[in-house]
């Protein structure tokens, strides 16, 4: 991650704007142990008192790594129920990075996202839709299954 | 002249930070070796 993906202009761009970013050695056996991490590098998204929102072990190219955390930092939104905010992550990740694998757990993110807020059923079947039609290898799409009983 | 990533190294601080910027903290577990 040191050589290739934080050095890189767009990740750091995106990390100062999205995040505030915090660099542990993996000598800090307390932390380590606090977090579980036993191989890195590990990757954690927290809010701001510390409750885990997102994890990710092993190494990340810089266009997946944006992407992975668009949807890390959507999710931050969603589960502080800021909807809007949220589907804009997601909306960003989908748009800019459309083929990436994070790409299948934002269509299914947005759906839960809009159900959330508009509590119209509906948007979870269009999320099992999509996701059956563009990622039908996903496990996001084995997520959604259910959705295909909800009526159109 | 190349960009760098602000990396803090104290969780602590980081969450006031986090607090203060209503931002998510992005938590990188890194071993230098």
């Amino acid at each position: 991650m040191g050589a290739v993906t934080y050095p890189n202009d767009k990740v750091v761009k995106f990390v100062d704007y999205n995040f505030v970013p915090v660099q542990i050695e993996s000598s800090n056996t307390a932390l380590m142990n606090q977090f579980k991490v036993t191989w890195t590098p590990a990757i954690f998204v927290l809010d701001a008192d510390g409750n885990e929102i997102h994890h990710v072990v092993g190494f990340l190219a810089p266009e997946e790594f944006i992407p992975t955390f668009m949807v890390a930092k959507g999710k931050y939104y969603f589960n502080a129920e800021q909807h809007p905010e949220a589907q804009g992550m997601f909306e960003a990740a989908l748009r800019d990075y459309p083929d990436s694998d994070a790409a299948a757990e934002a269509v299914y993110f947005m759906g839960v996202s809009r159900f959330k807020a508009t509590h119209d059923p509906k948007n979870l079947r269009a999320a099992y839709e999509t996701l059956t039609a563009k990622f039908p290898g996903s496990e996001w799409t084995k997520r959604a299954a259910p959705y295909r009983l909800i009526p159109e | 002249m190349a960009l760098n990533i602000c990396w803090l190294d104290d969780l602590a601080k980081a969450k006031e930070h986090a607090r203060q910027t209503k931002k998510p903290i992005l938590l990188d577990f890194f071993n230098p070796q």
